[in-house]
């Protein structure tokens, strides 16, 4: 029998495998019900295998319809995800794919959802596949995803416009840029690409799946289908573009190596439709390929485009400023006329200087006596136009100048764009902290001195002489697209509006231009084509080298159906640096509309007329 | 007028404890190696197990008929026959994760180690009955641990980190309801600390590491630490009612390895939830709570002995492998009573069972 010791002894070994118990209990209670759902996510992270499926971007098409970016499979490189990865498979991928390891453990942290894949890598080579392909049972958690990849057929063209895509990064992730991105996301960097992402892109679709602990697919779940990115037709006129394109690369090649310009080498040119605002040809130089980012830009690349001096990435159109030269002279002529200070048969003397400001005179010291204004805009006397500024005065320059719509950005569905400066007391005094004087006023009535001007607000003043005193917004996109090719919507565009300058100003504007591309014009070799052109020749002082040529015209003169816009940074005279830019576009305009036979435009660069003698500017 | 008496003093809580966590087994079984079953057409395992059952059963049976004290003649045999079978394992035995562990036999392929305990208790008992009335001073308890010392260090040598600690376990239960006192344990505690690093040097690199690992998982997330990180989680995702009978991922999948031996309880945790796991740990408080109950009735020293030393094992058994799947104990192999597959453990569980129940039956001031 037992005695009283060895009883309590039974009962204390009773008590302590009852608190085991209870132990063993909570342990259960803590895992199973208070960490219940952690643990279920974990499981579900073992079995369960979401695979993004990419919806393609929509396409681009110009006016008619071609292609200008498409997409063409491609393969991306994806990482299973799981709780924590052998180190050797880290260094295997890091060494397969050239990034560091510590890239690729960021990559892992940064990734929140339980199912999906890391991506490591867009767009990789074949060559990669097929090495991916050999060695993936050495690392089964590395998978290929098949991926639509961004294409630009046509590399440079109209790049400016179009933009690029690349991989949303951290940055703009963080500062929520776009909306329903995670990381790897291809988003639009630039351009088009960039203002109608949220279009382009579409909505990404996944799959799911249930795989075992070797990897075999044991399940398929209802996969979510990809929304593909809507498709947008563009005003841009590709025939247009492409011959721009040519000729303008063409042509500063013509002027460095003439030595006319030996460091023309950056240049805009902007060509719209002014009835509307429909930009049909958008050109900046230098330009660069887009499909270098969409692959992945290799450093060599990217410090040829990031170190030139000429900014190959700037889309010159909308954020160049340069000082409009004498293309301004519009805007001086119709503050005079509006407020009556000239008459349109009114001749002014001029005596190669003005008499209260003797220092100032013509280019070139020339002399051209008594003018009107028809021949003064037409020979673009300088004289003449400092008188008119000296009756106006800056305040009213600068009123008109902004009527005209400058200082202000167009609005064009563009990023980037910039503002401009319209001249006035108040921007020398802020720049310079100095009083006005007649001088600066003199400089303004001419377009030079403080004001500035980006090409697309220029083709905006034009294009309200060219459509009888209308302002339209300029813009790209002319309609978005349904995936199959049906119209989704048009976007909405501001009505024309009439600015505040009479009809009987603007006709006298119009008078000016046109005699500007005749005999005894600044451009009269404009005169050689089919259909009058009315044109205005600008140059634009520039404290850093040559000066700047402008060339702003408009034609047909009857019934105006293209406003074209070019300047050529450090060109020289505007008639013959930036000219025939315009020249080239209205053939091809005037080629497109039957007016013009089509063919071959004569000999090179100077085929059209590249070298005719400028008049006074 | 026997069999009236027996089957009147039968422990028939035990019993439906056993039977009832034997028939869970055989369903966690089934499902553990319900994938292995579909691919092969034939569900080996649970047919094995419940063929073994069968006969332990009946083994337990026809055990009632004898009386345990007679287990006493056959001590000293005993005690020799196990330091043969511990040898034999060193010099035939064929070797599997790293220890050698297991004997051939014709067909059947057993772990000595698994009857060792069922001998070792037996032994243990007698030995101590015999001097139960000079257990008096420490160094009283010296013979016993040199006793117990041989067959220890022959499972040490194997090496089977898990019946090593077992053989403890029982020693310890007995020495301890005997009377061994708290301050002795104490001070065996702070000697067991004082040689600790030594012991470590002993240890064979993949016990090192199993400990390493317990104390952190993390370490070694596709070795050692994947059987209780893929354990928990499966434990874990079972949340209150549990997946489902054959529908729990991590065991279907195969994400949880050796689910059908060592970490069927994940499988039940996962498939059956807290409600199934609760179950189970309820029925082996059964089992202890009888056991304890079975020691206090005892009529004899030997009974006490040996009905301490058997619940100690089981008790040893339950939280070793049950805190080993929920991560708070390290990898030992120590595989879960009446719900593991495996033919030995089974056999020897069944055993112990019998010589719980035959303690019970034999007493001998029985109120009529």
């Amino acid at each position: 029998m037992l005695n009283k010791k060895q009883t309590l002894r039974l009962q204390t070994l009773l008590g302590l495998c009852l608190v085991l118990f209870a132990i063993l209990l909570g342990r259960m209670m803590y895992l199973q019900l208070w960490r219940g759902e952690y643990y279920t996510k974990q499981s579900d992270g073992n079995r369960l295998r979401q695979s993004r499926i990419i919806a393609p971007r929509g396409l681009v098409y110009d006016k008619d319809g071609k292609e200008l970016v498409n997409n063409l499979p491609g393969y991306a490189v994806v990482l299973q995800k799981q709780s924590d990865y052998k180190p050797e498979t880290l260094e295997h991928i890091s060494q397969l794919l050239d990034i560091p390891v510590a890239d690729i453990k960021k990559k892992i942290k940064e990734s929140r959802n339980y199912y999906e894949p890391i991506l490591l890598k867009n767009n990789v080579s074949q060559e990669m596949v097929t090495k991916i392909e050999e060695q993936r049972r050495y690392m089964p958690e590395v998978m290929l995803s098949v991926q639509p990849i961004r294409n630009y057929p046509y590399k440079e063209l109209a790049v400016h416009a179009l933009g690029y895509v690349g991989e949303v990064s951290s940055y703009e992730i963080a500062k929520g840029l776009f909306k329903n991105v995670t990381q790897g996301s291809i988003v639009g960097k630039s351009g088009l690409e960039k203002s109608y992402d949220k279009i382009l892109r579409g909505e990404d679709g996944s799959f799911m799946e249930e795989v075992d602990v070797a990897g075999n697919v044991v399940k398929h779940y209802d996969s979510v289908q990809p929304v593909p990115g809507k498709n947008l037709q563009l005003t841009l006129d590709f025939r247009l573009q492409k011959a721009l394109e040519e000729f303008t690369d063409k042509h500063l090649a013509y002027l460095r190596n003439s030595g006319l310009a030996p460091r023309a080498r950056a240049a805009a040119v902007v060509a719209l439709d002014p009835r509307n605002g429909a930009v049909r040809a958008m050109v900046s130089r230098p330009g660069y390929d887009p499909n270098l980012f969409v692959h992945g830009i290799s450093s060599k690349d990217w410090d040829r485009i990031n170190n030139d001096d000429a900014y190959p990435l700037n889309n010159k159109v909308i954020s160049g400023e340069y000082p409009p030269g004498s293309t301004f002279k519009i805007v001086t002529g119709s503050a005079a006329f509006e407020l009556n200070k000239v008459g349109l048969n009114e001749p002014i003397f001029d005596g190669g200087f003005h008499p209260l400001v003797p220092t100032m005179g013509n280019a070139g010291g020339e002399v051209l006596g008594w003018l009107t204004f028809i021949s003064a805009l037409a020979m673009s006397d300088n004289v003449y136009f400092y008188e008119l500024g000296n009756r106006v005065g800056i305040d009213n320059i600068a009123k008109y100048a902004r009527i005209y719509g400058f200082g202000q950005k167009t609005g064009i569905d563009l990023e980037g764009e910039s503002r401009g400066l319209v001249a006035s007391k108040h921007v020398k005094r802020e720049i310079w902290d100095e009083d006005w004087r007649l001088g600066d006023t003199f400089n303004a009535a001419i377009g030079q001195g403080f004001n500035l001007t980006t090409p697309i607000q220029l083709s905006v003043m034009l294009s309200i002489v060219a459509n009888c005193g209308i302002k339209y917004q300029p813009y790209l996109v002319d309609s978005i697209l349904n995936a199959d090719g049906t119209l989704f919507e048009k976007p909405k565009r501001a009505e024309g509006k009439h600015i505040d300058v009479s009809q009987q100003t603007i006709d006298y504007m119009r008078q000016g231009m046109s005699a500007t591309t005749q005999e005894g014009g600044t451009a009269s070799y404009f005169s050689q084509l089919p259909k009058p052109i009315a044109g205005k020749t600008g140059t634009a002082e520039n404290s850093h080298g040559r000066d700047h040529g402008l060339f702003v015209a408009y034609g047909p003169v009857d019934d105006p159906e293209l406003v074209v816009v070019c300047i050529v940074e450090q060109g020289g005279f505007g008639s013959t640096a930036a000219g025939p830019c315009v020249y080239r576009a209205f053939e091809e305009f005037l080629k497109e509309g039957g007016w013009m036979p089509e063919g071959k435009p004569d000999q090179q660069a100077g085929g059209s007329p590249a070298e005719p003698v400028p008049a006074a500017q | 007028m026997e069999i009236k008496r027996i089957l009147k003093n039968l422990d028939w809580w035990l019993i439906s404890a056993v039977l009832i966590l034997m028939g869970c087994g055989l369903g966690l079984i089934d499902s553990a190696t319900h994938s292995f079953a579909v691919s092969t057409g034939k569900a080996w395992h649970v047919q094995r197990q419940s063929m073994f059952m069968v006969f332990g059963i009946i083994m337990v049976t026809i055990s009632l008929a004898f009386d345990y004290r007679m287990l006493k003649n056959y001590a000293t045999r005993l005690y020799i026959f196990n330091i043969i079978l511990l040898l034999a394992v060193m010099f035939v035995g064929h070797s599997q994760l790293g220890a050698q562990r297991w004997i051939q036999v014709g067909s059947l392929s057993f772990q000595p180690s698994e009857f060792s305990k069922v001998f070792l208790i037996i032994c243990l008992a007698t030995f101590m009955d015999k001097r139960i009335e000079w257990l008096e001073e420490f160094k009283d308890y010296l013979p016993v641990f040199g006793y117990i010392f041989v067959p220890w260090l022959l499972v040490m040598r194997q090496p089977d980190l898990g019946t090593s600690l077992r053989f403890i376990a029982i020693l310890f239960g007995m020495i301890f309801v005997r009377g061994f006192k708290y301050n002795w344990f104490l001070r065996l505690g702070v000697a067991f600390v004082a040689l600790l690093p030594a012991f470590w040097m002993v240890l064979k690199d993949y016990q090192k590491n199993r400990i390493r690992v317990f104390l952190n998982p993390e370490l070694d997330p596709f070795g050692s630490g994947y059987h209780v990180i893929q354990s928990k989680i499966a434990i874990g995702s079972g949340g209150l009612l549990g997946k489902g009978w054959l529908a729990g991922t991590q065991s279907q999948l195969n994400f949880l390895p050796e689910n059908h031996t060592d970490f069927i309880f994940a499988v039940a945790g996962e498939e059956f939830g807290f409600v199934g796991a609760a179950l189970i740990i309820m029925l082996y408080l059964i089992i202890i709570w009888r056991g304890i109950a079975i020691a206090l009735d005892a009529d004899d020293n030997f009974g006490t002995l040996l009905a301490v030393g058997v619940t100690s094992m089981f008790m040893f058994h339950v939280m070793v492998n049950i805190g080993m799947t929920a991560g708070i104990m390290p990898v030992t192999g120590v595989p879960l009573p009446f719900l593991s597959y495996g033919v030995s453990s089974l056999t020897t569980n069944l055993m112990l069972v019998a010589i719980l129940l035959n303690v019970k039956v034999r007493k001998q001031n029985l109120q009529f």
